[in-house]
Protein backbone atom coordinates (compact mmCIF):
# COMPACT_ATOMS: atom_id res chain seq x y z
CA UNK A 1 0.00 0.00 0.00
CA UNK A 2 2.56 2.79 1.08
CA UNK A 3 4.94 1.18 -1.19
CA UNK A 4 2.57 1.70 -4.15
CA UNK A 5 1.85 5.39 -3.22
CA UNK A 6 5.49 6.00 -3.60
CA UNK A 7 5.84 5.05 -6.48
CA UNK A 8 2.93 7.51 -7.52
CA UNK A 9 4.26 9.92 -5.78
CA UNK A 10 7.54 9.51 -7.69
CA UNK A 11 5.39 8.86 -11.12
CA UNK A 12 3.99 12.16 -10.52
CA UNK A 13 6.93 14.49 -9.67
CA UNK A 14 8.68 12.34 -12.46
CA UNK A 15 5.90 13.48 -15.05
CA UNK A 16 6.14 17.11 -13.61
CA UNK A 17 10.19 17.18 -14.54
CA UNK A 18 9.77 15.61 -17.84
CA UNK A 19 7.22 18.76 -18.75
CA UNK A 20 9.92 21.02 -17.36
CA UNK A 21 11.92 20.03 -20.10
CA UNK A 22 10.08 18.84 -22.73
CA UNK A 23 5.87 18.95 -23.34
CA UNK A 24 3.49 20.80 -25.54
CA UNK A 25 3.70 24.61 -25.66
CA UNK A 26 0.21 25.84 -26.69
CA UNK A 27 0.53 29.21 -26.21
CA UNK A 28 -0.43 31.69 -29.45
CA UNK A 29 1.94 34.59 -28.78
CA UNK A 30 -1.08 37.27 -29.81
CA UNK A 31 -0.71 40.17 -31.22
CA UNK A 32 3.32 39.31 -32.10
CA UNK A 33 1.45 36.30 -33.56
CA UNK A 34 -1.50 36.33 -34.94
CA UNK A 35 -3.59 33.27 -36.34
CA UNK A 36 -4.45 32.43 -39.61
CA UNK A 37 -8.26 31.56 -39.50
CA UNK A 38 -10.05 28.88 -41.41
CA UNK A 39 -12.04 28.59 -44.02
CA UNK A 40 -15.71 30.19 -43.16
CA UNK A 41 -14.24 31.50 -40.07
CA UNK A 42 -17.16 33.96 -38.54
CA UNK A 43 -15.63 37.22 -38.24
CA UNK A 44 -16.59 40.66 -38.90
CA UNK A 45 -19.23 41.31 -41.87
CA UNK A 46 -18.36 42.58 -45.07
CA UNK A 47 -21.25 44.51 -47.30
CA UNK A 48 -21.12 44.87 -50.64
CA UNK A 49 -23.67 47.85 -51.87
CA UNK A 50 -24.21 46.96 -54.96
CA UNK A 51 -25.23 43.60 -55.20
CA UNK A 52 -27.63 44.58 -51.92
CA UNK A 53 -31.72 43.88 -53.29
CA UNK A 54 -32.23 45.73 -49.85
CA UNK A 55 -34.68 42.84 -49.27
CA UNK A 56 -34.36 43.35 -45.28
CA UNK A 57 -34.12 39.35 -44.69
CA UNK A 58 -30.53 40.23 -42.67
CA UNK A 59 -32.07 42.67 -40.96
CA UNK A 60 -35.71 40.46 -39.91
CA UNK A 61 -33.59 37.51 -38.99
CA UNK A 62 -30.82 38.84 -36.61
CA UNK A 63 -30.89 37.45 -33.03
CA UNK A 64 -29.77 40.27 -30.94
CA UNK A 65 -30.57 43.35 -33.43
CA UNK A 66 -27.52 44.37 -34.65
CA UNK A 67 -28.40 44.92 -37.85
CA UNK A 68 -30.88 47.68 -38.61
CA UNK A 69 -31.99 48.88 -41.88
CA UNK A 70 -31.59 52.43 -42.55
CA UNK A 71 -33.82 54.75 -44.54
CA UNK A 72 -31.15 55.83 -47.44
CA UNK A 73 -32.25 59.41 -47.96
CA UNK A 74 -30.10 60.25 -51.19
CA UNK A 75 -31.72 56.70 -52.14
CA UNK A 76 -35.02 57.61 -51.70
CA UNK A 77 -35.32 61.11 -53.16
CA UNK A 78 -34.05 59.76 -56.70
CA UNK A 79 -36.67 56.98 -56.70
CA UNK A 80 -39.46 58.56 -54.89
CA UNK A 81 -40.09 55.55 -52.62
CA UNK A 82 -38.70 54.58 -48.94
CA UNK A 83 -35.49 52.60 -49.65
CA UNK A 84 -33.80 50.87 -46.59
CA UNK A 85 -30.27 49.29 -46.39
CA UNK A 86 -28.99 47.45 -43.63
CA UNK A 87 -25.79 48.95 -41.01
CA UNK A 88 -24.87 47.09 -38.30
CA UNK A 89 -24.01 47.68 -34.31
CA UNK A 90 -21.26 45.70 -33.27
CA UNK A 91 -21.57 46.75 -29.74
CA UNK A 92 -24.77 44.33 -30.56
CA UNK A 93 -23.59 41.80 -32.71
CA UNK A 94 -23.01 37.96 -31.79
CA UNK A 95 -21.02 36.63 -34.72
CA UNK A 96 -23.94 34.21 -35.22
CA UNK A 97 -23.87 34.94 -39.04
CA UNK A 98 -27.28 34.24 -39.57
CA UNK A 99 -27.64 37.10 -41.68
CA UNK A 100 -24.56 35.81 -43.82
CA UNK A 101 -26.57 32.88 -44.59
CA UNK A 102 -29.63 33.92 -45.18
CA UNK A 103 -28.30 36.82 -47.36
CA UNK A 104 -30.06 35.98 -50.86
CA UNK A 105 -27.37 38.00 -53.33
CA UNK A 106 -23.91 36.71 -51.42
CA UNK A 107 -23.96 40.54 -50.49
CA UNK A 108 -23.32 39.95 -47.33
CA UNK A 109 -19.84 37.83 -46.22
CA UNK A 110 -17.80 36.65 -43.40
CA UNK A 111 -14.10 38.02 -42.88
CA UNK A 112 -11.98 37.13 -40.53
CA UNK A 113 -11.49 39.73 -39.12
CA UNK A 114 -12.54 39.63 -35.13
CA UNK A 115 -9.91 41.51 -33.09
CA UNK A 116 -10.77 44.99 -33.74
CA UNK A 117 -10.73 47.67 -30.82
CA UNK A 118 -12.73 50.95 -30.67
CA UNK A 119 -12.53 54.31 -28.40
CA UNK A 120 -16.39 54.99 -28.14
CA UNK A 121 -18.96 53.30 -28.22
CA UNK A 122 -20.40 55.42 -31.50
CA UNK A 123 -17.43 54.13 -33.60
CA UNK A 124 -18.90 50.53 -33.48
CA UNK A 125 -22.10 51.11 -35.43
CA UNK A 126 -21.63 51.40 -39.09
CA UNK A 127 -25.22 52.94 -40.73
CA UNK A 128 -25.01 51.36 -44.42
CA UNK A 129 -22.47 53.48 -46.21
CA UNK A 130 -19.72 52.99 -43.58
CA UNK A 131 -20.76 49.49 -43.61
CA UNK A 132 -19.98 49.34 -47.19
CA UNK A 133 -16.45 50.48 -46.73
CA UNK A 134 -15.43 47.51 -45.54
CA UNK A 135 -13.90 46.00 -42.11
CA UNK A 136 -11.09 48.28 -40.40
CA UNK A 137 -8.05 46.53 -40.42
CA UNK A 138 -6.80 46.23 -36.49
CA UNK A 139 -3.61 48.14 -36.00
CA UNK A 140 -1.08 46.50 -34.28
CA UNK A 141 2.16 48.65 -32.85
CA UNK A 142 4.69 46.01 -34.62
CA UNK A 143 3.68 44.10 -37.63
CA UNK A 144 2.99 40.97 -36.52
CA UNK A 145 3.72 37.52 -37.77
CA UNK A 146 1.28 35.34 -39.18
CA UNK A 147 0.44 31.89 -38.15
CA UNK A 148 -1.15 28.64 -38.43
CA UNK A 149 -2.51 26.45 -36.47
CA UNK A 150 -1.44 23.05 -37.12
CA UNK A 151 -2.78 20.35 -35.25
CA UNK A 152 -0.28 17.58 -34.11
CA UNK A 153 0.13 13.73 -33.29
CA UNK A 154 2.75 14.99 -30.48
CA UNK A 155 2.26 18.42 -29.23
CA UNK A 156 -1.52 19.00 -30.27
CA UNK A 157 -1.20 22.44 -31.61
CA UNK A 158 2.12 23.56 -33.46
CA UNK A 159 2.10 27.63 -34.53
CA UNK A 160 4.00 27.66 -38.00
CA UNK A 161 4.61 30.68 -40.00
CA UNK A 162 2.03 31.11 -42.47
CA UNK A 163 3.02 30.96 -46.06
CA UNK A 164 1.15 33.64 -48.14
CA UNK B 1 -20.33 36.04 16.01
CA UNK B 2 -21.36 33.39 18.33
CA UNK B 3 -22.96 34.11 21.46
CA UNK B 4 -22.06 32.15 24.69
CA UNK B 5 -23.62 28.21 24.30
CA UNK B 6 -23.61 28.77 20.13
CA UNK B 7 -21.44 26.15 18.53
CA UNK B 8 -22.03 27.14 15.01
CA UNK B 9 -20.85 29.56 12.35
CA UNK B 10 -22.30 30.79 9.37
CA UNK B 11 -19.57 31.13 7.04
CA UNK B 12 -20.34 32.79 3.31
CA UNK B 13 -18.51 31.55 0.76
CA UNK B 14 -19.48 34.06 -2.66
CA UNK B 15 -20.39 35.58 -5.06
CA UNK B 16 -17.58 37.53 -5.35
CA UNK B 17 -15.25 34.48 -4.45
CA UNK B 18 -12.77 32.85 -6.82
CA UNK B 19 -14.06 29.24 -6.04
CA UNK B 20 -17.59 29.64 -6.24
CA UNK B 21 -18.61 30.68 -9.25
CA UNK B 22 -21.66 33.47 -9.98
CA UNK B 23 -23.41 31.71 -7.07
CA UNK B 24 -23.38 32.04 -3.05
CA UNK B 25 -22.65 28.85 -0.73
CA UNK B 26 -24.14 29.45 3.01
CA UNK B 27 -22.30 27.58 5.17
CA UNK B 28 -22.99 26.76 8.84
CA UNK B 29 -19.75 24.98 10.05
CA UNK B 30 -18.64 23.28 13.49
CA UNK B 31 -14.77 24.44 13.83
CA UNK B 32 -14.24 22.79 10.52
CA UNK B 33 -16.94 20.31 10.54
CA UNK B 34 -19.67 21.55 8.04
CA UNK B 35 -23.03 21.22 9.51
CA UNK B 36 -25.57 22.29 6.31
CA UNK B 37 -24.57 24.11 3.35
CA UNK B 38 -26.95 25.78 1.17
CA UNK B 39 -26.65 27.49 -2.43
CA UNK B 40 -27.71 30.24 -2.79
CA UNK B 41 -28.37 30.79 -6.57
CA UNK B 42 -29.92 33.04 -9.15
CA UNK B 43 -27.56 35.53 -9.39
CA UNK B 44 -26.97 35.34 -13.22
CA UNK B 45 -30.46 34.23 -14.49
CA UNK B 46 -30.79 36.18 -17.10
CA UNK B 47 -34.80 34.87 -18.10
CA UNK B 48 -34.00 32.99 -21.36
CA UNK B 49 -37.68 30.87 -21.07
CA UNK B 50 -39.33 34.58 -20.71
CA UNK B 51 -37.17 35.95 -23.35
CA UNK B 52 -37.55 32.89 -26.27
CA UNK B 53 -41.71 33.98 -25.87
CA UNK B 54 -40.48 36.92 -27.69
CA UNK B 55 -38.03 35.84 -29.70
CA UNK B 56 -38.47 34.12 -33.43
CA UNK B 57 -38.28 30.53 -33.70
CA UNK B 58 -34.68 30.70 -35.81
CA UNK B 59 -33.41 33.50 -32.80
CA UNK B 60 -33.82 31.54 -30.28
CA UNK B 61 -30.84 29.11 -31.14
CA UNK B 62 -28.05 31.29 -30.29
CA UNK B 63 -30.34 32.36 -27.17
CA UNK B 64 -30.21 28.87 -25.71
CA UNK B 65 -26.26 28.28 -26.23
CA UNK B 66 -25.87 31.37 -24.11
CA UNK B 67 -26.20 29.70 -20.50
CA UNK B 68 -24.08 26.79 -20.72
CA UNK B 69 -21.12 27.92 -22.77
CA UNK B 70 -18.89 25.03 -22.11
CA UNK B 71 -21.78 22.76 -23.43
CA UNK B 72 -23.11 24.83 -26.20
CA UNK B 73 -23.86 22.04 -29.00
CA UNK B 74 -26.36 20.16 -26.40
CA UNK B 75 -28.95 22.87 -26.34
CA UNK B 76 -28.78 23.65 -29.67
CA UNK B 77 -28.93 20.43 -30.45
CA UNK B 78 -32.27 19.50 -27.93
CA UNK B 79 -33.83 22.55 -28.88
CA UNK B 80 -33.69 22.29 -32.44
CA UNK B 81 -34.95 18.59 -32.07
CA UNK B 82 -37.76 19.82 -30.22
CA UNK B 83 -38.51 22.43 -33.02
CA UNK B 84 -37.60 19.51 -36.14
CA UNK B 85 -40.60 17.39 -33.81
CA UNK B 86 -43.10 20.38 -34.69
CA UNK B 87 -42.20 21.02 -38.19
CA UNK B 88 -42.50 17.17 -38.80
CA UNK B 89 -39.34 17.26 -40.39
CA UNK B 90 -36.07 14.63 -40.26
CA UNK B 91 -33.11 15.63 -40.98
CA UNK B 92 -30.59 13.87 -43.99
CA UNK B 93 -28.66 10.93 -42.75
CA UNK B 94 -25.02 12.90 -43.39
CA UNK B 95 -26.48 16.00 -41.05
CA UNK B 96 -27.31 13.59 -38.65
CA UNK B 97 -23.84 12.57 -38.23
CA UNK B 98 -22.68 15.73 -38.25
CA UNK B 99 -24.54 16.65 -35.14
CA UNK B 100 -22.91 13.99 -33.46
CA UNK B 101 -19.65 14.51 -34.42
CA UNK B 102 -19.91 18.22 -33.25
CA UNK B 103 -21.49 17.22 -29.67
CA UNK B 104 -18.84 14.37 -29.00
CA UNK B 105 -15.85 17.21 -29.74
CA UNK B 106 -18.38 19.38 -27.38
CA UNK B 107 -18.40 16.88 -24.83
CA UNK B 108 -14.68 16.42 -24.87
CA UNK B 109 -13.91 20.31 -24.41
CA UNK B 110 -17.00 20.52 -21.64
CA UNK B 111 -15.15 17.70 -19.34
CA UNK B 112 -11.89 19.35 -19.72
CA UNK B 113 -13.16 22.17 -18.89
CA UNK B 114 -14.89 21.03 -15.66
CA UNK B 115 -11.61 18.53 -15.17
CA UNK B 116 -9.75 21.66 -14.95
CA UNK B 117 -11.80 24.15 -13.01
CA UNK B 118 -11.36 20.74 -10.24
CA UNK B 119 -8.30 20.80 -10.64
CA UNK B 120 -7.73 24.46 -9.72
CA UNK B 121 -10.51 23.89 -6.88
CA UNK B 122 -8.78 21.31 -5.50
CA UNK B 123 -4.77 23.34 -5.61
CA UNK B 124 -3.62 21.73 -8.59
CA UNK B 125 -2.94 24.50 -11.18
CA UNK B 126 -1.30 22.37 -13.53
CA UNK B 127 -4.14 20.33 -13.75
CA UNK B 128 -6.23 23.08 -14.63
CA UNK B 129 -3.51 24.19 -17.31
CA UNK B 130 -2.82 20.78 -18.96
CA UNK B 131 -6.81 20.63 -19.05
CA UNK B 132 -7.30 24.04 -20.94
CA UNK B 133 -4.75 23.63 -23.27
CA UNK B 134 -5.99 19.94 -24.48
CA UNK B 135 -9.16 21.82 -25.12
CA UNK B 136 -7.79 23.80 -27.29
CA UNK B 137 -6.77 21.45 -30.29
CA UNK B 138 -10.93 19.90 -29.96
CA UNK B 139 -11.89 23.74 -30.48
CA UNK B 140 -9.91 24.35 -33.05
CA UNK B 141 -11.52 21.11 -34.98
CA UNK B 142 -14.99 22.78 -33.66
CA UNK B 143 -14.01 26.38 -35.08
CA UNK B 144 -12.74 25.08 -38.46
CA UNK B 145 -16.19 22.78 -38.39
CA UNK B 146 -18.36 25.64 -37.58
CA UNK B 147 -16.28 28.90 -38.03
CA UNK B 148 -16.53 29.89 -33.93
CA UNK B 149 -14.62 28.49 -30.99
CA UNK B 150 -17.49 27.83 -29.01
CA UNK B 151 -20.89 29.72 -29.88
CA UNK B 152 -21.39 27.19 -33.00
CA UNK B 153 -25.19 27.83 -33.74
CA UNK B 154 -24.37 25.03 -35.81
CA UNK B 155 -27.19 23.08 -35.62
CA UNK B 156 -30.61 24.33 -37.36
CA UNK B 157 -33.98 23.08 -38.76
CA UNK B 158 -33.81 20.53 -41.21
CA UNK B 159 -29.91 19.99 -40.73
CA UNK B 160 -26.75 21.62 -40.06
CA UNK B 161 -25.01 25.22 -41.29
CA UNK B 162 -21.57 23.44 -42.55
CA UNK B 163 -20.13 20.44 -44.70
CA UNK B 164 -17.37 18.66 -43.25
CA UNK B 165 -14.46 20.61 -44.45
CA UNK B 166 -11.98 18.33 -46.07
CA UNK B 167 -9.03 16.88 -44.21
CA UNK B 168 -11.24 17.34 -41.74
CA UNK B 169 -11.17 13.52 -40.35
CA UNK B 170 -7.49 13.85 -40.58
CA UNK B 171 -6.88 16.41 -38.56
CA UNK B 172 -9.20 15.03 -35.85
CA UNK B 173 -7.35 11.39 -35.95
CA UNK B 174 -3.93 13.49 -35.22
CA UNK B 175 -6.01 15.12 -32.32
CA UNK B 176 -6.91 12.12 -30.64
CA UNK B 177 -4.02 10.40 -30.99
CA UNK B 178 -2.47 13.50 -28.90
CA UNK B 179 -4.91 12.86 -26.42
CA UNK B 180 -4.41 9.04 -25.62
CA UNK B 181 -0.74 9.77 -25.40
CA UNK B 182 -1.54 12.60 -22.95
CA UNK B 183 -4.04 10.91 -21.20
CA UNK B 184 -1.11 8.87 -19.74
CA UNK B 185 0.59 11.42 -18.09
CA UNK B 186 -2.72 13.04 -16.42
CA UNK B 187 -2.99 9.84 -15.01
CA UNK B 188 0.51 9.59 -13.52
CA UNK B 189 0.91 13.72 -12.64
CA UNK B 190 -3.20 13.71 -11.64
CA UNK B 191 -5.50 11.00 -10.93
CA UNK B 192 -3.21 8.45 -10.05
CA UNK B 193 -1.07 10.86 -7.68
CA UNK B 194 -2.17 10.13 -3.83
CA UNK B 195 -2.41 13.65 -3.63
CA UNK B 196 -5.44 13.88 -5.37
CA UNK B 197 -6.57 10.78 -4.24
CA UNK B 198 -6.39 11.45 -0.69
CA UNK B 199 -8.45 14.72 -1.70
CA UNK B 200 -11.15 13.27 -3.65
CA UNK B 201 -11.58 9.17 -2.73
CA UNK B 202 -14.28 8.41 -0.23
CA UNK B 203 -15.87 12.66 -0.03
CA UNK B 204 -18.59 13.38 -0.99
CA UNK B 205 -20.67 9.74 -1.61
CA UNK B 206 -23.69 9.69 -3.61
CA UNK B 207 -25.41 6.01 -2.86
CA UNK B 208 -27.33 5.06 -6.19
CA UNK B 209 -30.26 5.21 -4.18
CA UNK B 210 -30.21 8.55 -3.28
CA UNK B 211 -28.86 9.71 -6.74
CA UNK B 212 -31.84 8.14 -8.87
CA UNK B 213 -34.31 9.37 -5.59
CA UNK B 214 -32.45 13.12 -6.01
CA UNK B 215 -33.23 13.26 -9.72
CA UNK B 216 -29.44 13.47 -10.34
CA UNK B 217 -28.36 13.11 -14.04
CA UNK B 218 -25.25 12.54 -16.24
CA UNK B 219 -22.10 12.05 -15.27
CA UNK B 220 -22.83 12.35 -11.25
CA UNK B 221 -25.45 9.97 -11.84
CA UNK B 222 -23.54 7.36 -13.99
CA UNK B 223 -20.09 7.56 -10.88
CA UNK B 224 -23.21 6.37 -8.63
CA UNK B 225 -23.38 3.03 -10.63
CA UNK B 226 -26.56 3.78 -12.69
CA UNK B 227 -26.71 3.15 -16.44
CA UNK B 228 -27.88 5.57 -17.65
CA UNK B 229 -27.35 7.78 -21.16
CA UNK B 230 -29.83 9.21 -22.85
CA UNK B 231 -28.14 8.64 -26.17
CA UNK B 232 -28.82 4.97 -25.30
CA UNK B 233 -31.97 5.47 -23.95
CA UNK B 234 -33.84 7.68 -26.74
CA UNK B 235 -30.95 7.27 -29.07
CA UNK B 236 -31.32 10.62 -31.17
CA UNK B 237 -28.85 12.11 -34.15
CA UNK B 238 -26.59 9.37 -35.05
CA UNK B 239 -26.21 7.37 -31.77
CA UNK B 240 -28.37 4.45 -33.42
CA UNK B 241 -25.75 3.20 -35.31
CA UNK B 242 -22.73 3.88 -33.53
CA UNK B 243 -21.12 1.85 -30.88
CA UNK B 244 -20.22 3.23 -27.70
CA UNK B 245 -20.55 1.86 -24.44
CA UNK B 246 -21.78 3.80 -21.10
CA UNK B 247 -19.35 4.79 -18.74
CA UNK B 248 -20.21 4.14 -15.28
CA UNK B 249 -18.82 3.83 -11.63
CA UNK B 250 -19.96 2.32 -8.32
CA UNK B 251 -18.10 4.31 -5.66
CA UNK B 252 -19.92 7.52 -6.01
CA UNK B 253 -17.32 9.71 -4.73
CA UNK B 254 -15.67 12.86 -5.90
CA UNK B 255 -13.00 10.17 -7.52
CA UNK B 256 -15.99 8.15 -9.48
CA UNK B 257 -17.33 11.46 -10.37
CA UNK B 258 -14.03 12.16 -11.98
CA UNK B 259 -13.00 9.33 -13.84
CA UNK B 260 -16.53 9.09 -15.33
CA UNK B 261 -15.83 12.18 -16.81
CA UNK B 262 -12.03 10.85 -17.95
CA UNK B 263 -13.24 7.50 -19.31
CA UNK B 264 -16.48 9.49 -21.23
CA UNK B 265 -13.58 11.42 -23.12
CA UNK B 266 -12.20 8.12 -24.37
CA UNK B 267 -15.52 7.33 -25.52
CA UNK B 268 -16.62 10.28 -27.14
CA UNK B 269 -12.73 9.61 -28.73
CA UNK B 270 -14.10 6.23 -30.28
CA UNK B 271 -17.41 7.52 -31.36
CA UNK B 272 -15.85 10.21 -33.29
CA UNK B 273 -13.78 8.01 -34.87
CA UNK B 274 -16.72 5.98 -36.17
CA UNK B 275 -18.14 9.14 -37.10
CA UNK B 276 -15.76 9.83 -39.51
CA UNK B 277 -15.26 6.66 -40.95
CA UNK B 278 -18.91 6.11 -40.98
CA UNK B 279 -20.51 8.87 -42.55
CA UNK B 280 -22.87 9.06 -45.24
CA UNK B 281 -22.23 11.36 -48.59
CA UNK B 282 -25.81 13.49 -48.90
CA UNK B 283 -27.11 16.52 -48.64
CA UNK B 284 -26.95 18.18 -44.97
CA UNK B 285 -30.13 20.27 -45.17
CA UNK B 286 -33.50 18.89 -45.63
CA UNK B 287 -34.84 18.90 -49.03
CA UNK B 288 -37.94 20.93 -48.41
CA UNK B 289 -36.09 23.63 -47.29
CA UNK B 290 -33.26 23.26 -49.81
CA UNK B 291 -35.90 23.55 -52.99
CA UNK B 292 -36.19 26.86 -51.33
CA UNK B 293 -33.50 28.23 -52.05
CA UNK B 294 -32.40 29.89 -55.63
CA UNK B 295 -30.68 27.70 -58.00
CA UNK B 296 -27.83 29.69 -58.60
CA UNK B 297 -27.14 30.15 -54.77
CA UNK B 298 -28.02 26.40 -54.44
CA UNK B 299 -25.23 25.79 -56.67
CA UNK B 300 -22.60 27.81 -55.09
CA UNK B 301 -23.57 26.85 -51.16
CA UNK B 302 -22.73 22.85 -52.54
CA UNK B 303 -19.79 23.96 -53.92
CA UNK B 304 -18.48 25.48 -50.82
CA UNK B 305 -20.24 23.35 -48.27
CA UNK B 306 -21.76 26.42 -46.18
CA UNK B 307 -25.87 26.20 -46.13
CA UNK B 308 -27.70 29.31 -47.11
CA UNK B 309 -30.77 29.76 -45.44
CA UNK B 310 -34.07 30.05 -47.46
CA UNK B 311 -35.53 32.83 -47.26
CA UNK B 312 -38.54 31.46 -44.89
CA UNK B 313 -36.10 30.89 -41.89
CA UNK B 314 -36.34 34.58 -41.33
CA UNK B 315 -40.02 34.70 -40.13
CA UNK B 316 -39.86 30.58 -39.29
CA UNK B 317 -43.77 29.71 -38.87
CA UNK B 318 -44.49 26.29 -36.60
CA UNK B 319 -47.64 24.62 -36.77
CA UNK B 320 -49.65 24.86 -33.39
CA UNK B 321 -48.90 21.59 -30.70
CA UNK B 322 -45.92 20.64 -28.32
CA UNK B 323 -42.83 19.04 -28.71
CA UNK B 324 -40.23 17.49 -25.89
CA UNK B 325 -36.61 16.50 -26.62
CA UNK B 326 -34.13 14.90 -24.50
CA UNK B 327 -30.35 15.29 -25.27
CA UNK B 328 -27.55 14.01 -23.39
CA UNK B 329 -24.63 16.74 -22.88
CA UNK B 330 -21.65 17.11 -21.17
CA UNK B 331 -23.49 17.77 -17.62
CA UNK B 332 -26.32 15.35 -18.28
CA UNK B 333 -29.91 15.67 -19.55
CA UNK B 334 -31.28 18.37 -21.49
CA UNK B 335 -34.73 18.69 -21.93
CA UNK B 336 -36.58 21.22 -24.44
CA UNK B 337 -40.01 21.40 -23.94
CA UNK B 338 -41.64 23.81 -26.65
CA UNK B 339 -45.21 24.89 -26.77
CA UNK B 340 -46.53 26.54 -30.09
CA UNK B 341 -49.11 28.24 -31.20
CA UNK B 342 -49.01 28.74 -34.53
CA UNK B 343 -47.02 32.06 -34.27
CA UNK B 344 -43.50 33.29 -35.38
CA UNK B 345 -42.80 32.79 -31.09
CA UNK B 346 -43.07 29.98 -29.31
CA UNK B 347 -46.22 30.13 -26.96
CA UNK B 348 -43.89 28.94 -23.99
CA UNK B 349 -40.85 27.05 -23.90
CA UNK B 350 -39.06 25.56 -21.12
CA UNK B 351 -35.63 24.43 -20.68
CA UNK B 352 -34.32 22.07 -18.18
CA UNK B 353 -30.32 21.88 -17.66
CA UNK B 354 -28.37 19.27 -16.06
CA UNK B 355 -26.66 21.91 -13.76
CA UNK B 356 -30.51 22.88 -12.26
CA UNK B 357 -30.71 19.02 -11.10
CA UNK B 358 -27.97 18.23 -9.78
CA UNK B 359 -27.75 21.57 -7.55
CA UNK B 360 -29.12 19.79 -4.86
CA UNK B 361 -26.08 17.84 -4.36
CA UNK B 362 -24.79 20.75 -2.56
CA UNK B 363 -26.99 20.22 0.58
CA UNK B 364 -26.96 16.50 -0.14
CA UNK B 365 -23.38 15.64 -0.08
CA UNK B 366 -21.50 18.11 2.16
CA UNK B 367 -23.63 16.73 5.54
CA UNK B 368 -20.52 16.73 7.62
CA UNK B 369 -17.80 17.48 5.79
CA UNK B 370 -14.79 19.34 6.13
CA UNK B 371 -14.44 22.79 4.27
CA UNK B 372 -11.95 21.91 2.87
CA UNK B 373 -14.21 19.35 0.89
CA UNK B 374 -16.14 21.66 -0.32
CA UNK B 375 -14.17 22.21 -3.16
CA UNK B 376 -13.64 18.53 -3.91
CA UNK B 377 -16.90 18.20 -3.81
CA UNK B 378 -18.08 21.22 -5.64
CA UNK B 379 -15.82 21.16 -8.82
CA UNK B 380 -16.76 17.09 -9.06
CA UNK B 381 -20.28 17.56 -9.82
CA UNK B 382 -18.81 20.13 -12.42
CA UNK B 383 -21.75 22.51 -11.56
CA UNK B 384 -22.05 25.24 -13.82
CA UNK B 385 -24.20 28.03 -12.27
CA UNK B 386 -25.29 30.21 -15.45
CA UNK B 387 -26.13 27.00 -16.74
CA UNK B 388 -28.32 26.44 -13.67
CA UNK B 389 -30.16 29.65 -13.57
CA UNK B 390 -30.59 30.04 -17.42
Amino acid sequence: MSLSRTVRHAKAILTGFKYLFAGPRLTLMYPDDIQELPEGYRGMIEYDWDSCIKCSLCAMVCPADAMKMYVSKEESEREGKVVKRPGINYTRCIFCGFCVDICPTDSLRFTKVHDVAYYTYEEQIYPPAEFSKGVPRPLYLREPRKVRAVLDERRGIRYEPARS
Amino acid sequence: MISSGERELELLIGPQHPASGHMRLVAKVDGDVVVELRPNIGYVHRSVEKLAEVKKYLQIIPLVERPSLADTTANNLAYVMALEKLLGIEPPERAKYLRTLLAEINRIHSHLYGLGIHGVMIGSSTAYMWCFGDREPFLELAQELTGARLTYSYIIPGGVRRDLPAGLGERAERVLRYMENRMRDYFNLYFNNPVVRARLEGVGVLSRHDAINLGITGPNLRASGVAYDVRRAEPYAAYPELEFDIVTEEAGDSFARVMVRVREIVESMRIIRQVIRKIPEGPILHESYEKLIPPKLRESMKQRGMVKFPSVFANLRVPPGEAISRVEGGRGEVVFHIVSDGKLSPYRMRMVTPSFRNVILFEHLTRGVRVADIPAIYGSLDYFPPEADR
